[in-house]
C-alpha cells in the first residue's frame, strides 16, 4: 500500500529531515511512526501527501509512483488518503455536518451521496447526534471526531494521523485510538505519527522509530521505547 | 452540473459580500478604464468619419507648364496611376479650357474676376484622388519633388511647374487626430492595469480570508480547477459589471451630448447608435480578458499543489 524506498529529503541548506528511510507497510496494517521532535515523522507524512517532494529515493503509495506523477493527478492521489491533524483543522463557520459534507462537495460528490454518507460516518465516530452544533460547542475529543470523520467520509485507502491526540487529555486520547482501531479494522490503511508512549504501548501495533531522519527501529507489535 | 453551478454560484455571492468595498473599487476603475477605452474607440470612428468627409474631396494638383507635351503628360499619368495611395480612375488631366469652365462656374457671380482672366491664363493640370488620404506624400515623392525653404514643391520629373497638395493642412489634421487616439488608449490602457491590479487584489484578500478553506480542499483532494473557479467567477463578476456600466455610461454620453448636435455642425456627420454598439464586444471582451488574467495572475503562486 505504501512502499518508501531509500528517501531522502533535505530542506534547502539544513540538515537532512529524512535520510536514506526505506519502509514498506501493508494493506490493513496499523503503523506507528515515533521519535522525538525534528526526527522526520512530519516530513514523512507530507511526502507521502506529495505536499513535498523527495530529494532522493522514490515513493509508491496505493500502486502508484509519486515522483513521476503530473501535478494534476495529485488532487486524485489525495482522494485516496484520508489526514487528520492535531488541531483539528475544522471550519468555525460551518456545522459538524457541514463540515464533514465540505470534503464530499468540493470533491463534486453528489448531493444525494452526501446525505446518506455524511450522517453514517458521523454515526460510527459517535456524533450521530451532534450534526448540527458547531465546532466550538465541542470537546476536543469531539472536534477531532469530526476530523477523523471529515478524512474518512470518501472512503479512503490509507488514513494518515499526524499527533491526531496531541492536544487531547489522556482519557479522550483512548477513545480516539479506539475509534482508529474501529477504522482500521475496516480495512482502512493506518499511519500515525505520535510521541504519546501510553498510546502506542498499549496498542500494541507496528512502531517504527525515527531519529535525526534515519529508521532505528521496525518492530512487529512494538512498544514506544526501550528505555520508557 | 446543475450542483457544480449551485456550488459556484454560492461561493461567488459569499466571496462578493466579503470584500464588498474591494470589489466596489475593482468594478469602478474596471467600469472607468472601459468607458476611456470605449470613448477612444468612439472618437476613432468619429474623426474617422470627420476625416473621410473632408478628405473624400482632397485631390493632389499637379499644375503642368505651358510647354508640356502630350507625351510628358502621359508619361505624368503613367507614374501616377502606379503610386499605390492613388486611386488609378482618379487620375483626370484638365485642359486649359477645362480649368477655365471650371472657374467660370467658381466664380459665376463675380464678373470683375471673370473679365480679367483669359482662358489662356489658367494652366492645365492632373488632378489625382487618392484612395489613401493619409499617404498623400506618396504622390510628390513619385514625382521626384522636393520641398523648397518657401514651402512649395519642387520637382524633376519634366513638364510640372508645381504640385500642390494641401500638406499642411493635412499634417495638422492627422497629427491631431493621432494625439487624440494615442492619449485616449494611453489613458485607458494605464486604466486597466489598474483595474487589473484591483482585481488581483480582490482575489488576494479572499484567498487570504479563505486560506483554512483552500488548505482543506487541497487535502481532500479537490483539483486546482475547482478551488479556483469562484475566485475566476467573482472576478469575472467585477470585470463584467464594470464592462456594462461602461456600456450605459457611453449610450447616455452619446445621447446626451452628441445627439443635440446633430444638424447643428454644417453637414458634419456624427457617431450612431450603431457605432456605440460595435465597441460592445470590445468592452465585455476586455472587461473579461483582464478579469481572468487579473485573478489567474494572483492566483499563480498560492495555489501551487
Amino acid at each position: 500500500m505504501i512502499s518508501v524506498q531509500h528517501v531522502s529529503k533535505i530542506y534547502r541548506g539544513s540538515v537532512p529531515a529524512l535520510d536514506g528511510v526505506s519502509v514498506e507497510v501493508e494493506k490493513g496494517e496499523f503503523v506507528f511512526i515515533v521519535g522525538p521532535s525534528g526526527s522526520g515523522k512530519s516530513t514523512f507524512i507530507r511526502l507521502l501527501l506529495k505536499e513535498e517532494e523527495p530529494t532522493k529515493g522514490q515513493i509508491f503509495v496505493a500502486g502508484k509512483r509519486l515522483d513521476r506523477m503530473n501535478s494534476w493527478k495529485v488532487p486524485h492521489l489525495r482522494r485516496n488518503i484520508g489526514t487528520v491533524f492535531q488541531d483539528f483543522k475544522l471550519l468555525a463557520d460551518k456545522t459538524v455536518f457541514e463540515n464533514v459534507a465540505f470534503a464530499l462537495d468540493v470533491i463534486g460528490k453528489p448531493k444525494s451521496a452526501i446525505d446518506t454518507r455524511v450522517p453514517e460516518i458521523l454515526e460510527l465516530v459517535g456524533l450521530g447526534e451532534k450534526l448540527n452544533s458547531y465546532p466550538d460547542e465541542l470537546s476536543g475529543g469531539e472536534q477531532q471526531r469530526v476530523s477523523i470523520a471529515r478524512a474518512c467520509v470518501n472512503r479512503p485507502l490509507i488514513l494518515l494521523a499526524d499527533e491526531p491526540t496531541g492536544n487531547l487529555d489522556p482519557a479522550t486520547s483512548v477513545d480516539i485510538m479506539r475509534l482508529l482501531d474501529r477504522i482500521n479494522r475496516i480495512g482502512t490503511t493506518v499511519v500515525m505519527a505520535t510521541h504519546d508512549h501510553a498510546i502506542v504501548d498499549a496498542m500494541r501495533r507496528r512502531v517504527i522509530e525515527l531519529d535525526t531522519g534515519r529508521v532505528v527501529r521496525d518492530q512487529e507489535r512494538g512498544v514506544y521505547g526501550y528505555g520508557a | 452540473m446543475a450542483r457544480r453551478i449551485d456550488y459556484l454560484f454560492k461561493e461567488t455571492v459569499t466571496g462578493l459580500r466579503r470584500n464588498g468595498l474591494v470589489g466596489f473599487a475593482a468594478m469602478s476603475t474596471v467600469f472607468i478604464s472601459l468607458f476611456l477605452l470605449g470613448g477612444a474607440l468612439l472618437i476613432g470612428r468619429q474623426v474617422g468619419l470627420v476625416v473621410d468627409a473632408t478628405t473624400a474631396n482632397v485631390e493632389v494638383a499637379v499644375y503642368l507648364q505651358d510647354t508640356v507635351s502630350q507625351s510628358q503628360v502621359q508619361n505624368l499619368e503613367g507614374i501616377l496611376r502606379g503610386v499605390p495611395a492613388v486611386d488609378p480612375s482618379g487620375v483626370t488631366y484638365e485642359s486649359k479650357q477645362q480649368a477655365y469652365v471650371r472657374f467660370k462656374q467658381l466664380f459665376a457671380n463675380q464678373s470683375a474676376m471673370l473679365q480679367n482672366v483669359s482662358p489662356d491664363a489658367l494652366p492645365a493640370s492632373i488632378r489625382v484622388k487618392l484612395d489613401q488620404p493619409d499617404q498623400f506624400e506618396e504622390v510628390s515623392a513619385a514625382l521626384g519633388c522636393t520641398e523648397t525653404s518657401a514651402g512649395t514643391l519642387q520637382c524633376t520629373q519634366p513638364g510640372i511647374d508645381k504640385v500642390v497638395d494641401q500638406r499642411e493642412t493635412l499634417k495638422r489634421l492627422f497629427a491631431v487626430i493621432r494625439v487624440f487616439r494615442v492619449g485616449v488608449g494611453a489613458v485607458a490602457i494605464v486604466m486597466m492595469i489598474a483595474a487589473a491590479a484591483l482585481i488581483a487584489n480582490t482575489v488576494r484578500m479572499g484567498l487570504f480570508a479563505r486560506r483554512k478553506e483552500i488548505g482543506i480542499m487541497k487535502l481532500v483532494g479537490a483539483t486546482n480547477w475547482r478551488i479556483r473557479m469562484p475566485f475566476i467567477v467573482e472576478a469575472l463578476f467585477e470585470g463584467l459589471l464594470g464592462s456594462l456600466g461602461a456600456i450605459l455610461a457611453l449610450f447616455i454620453l452619446k445621447v446626451a451630448f452628441i445627439d443635440p448636435l446633430r444638424g447643428q455642425i454644417g453637414f458634419m456627420p456624427l457617431i450612431q447608435n450603431t457605432d456605440v454598439v460595435t465597441t460592445i464586444p470590445y468592452l465585455i471582451g476586455a472587461g473579461a480578458l483582464v478579469a481572468v488574467v487579473a485573478s489567474l495572475l494572483a492566483m499563480r503562486r498560492f495555489l501551487d499543489v
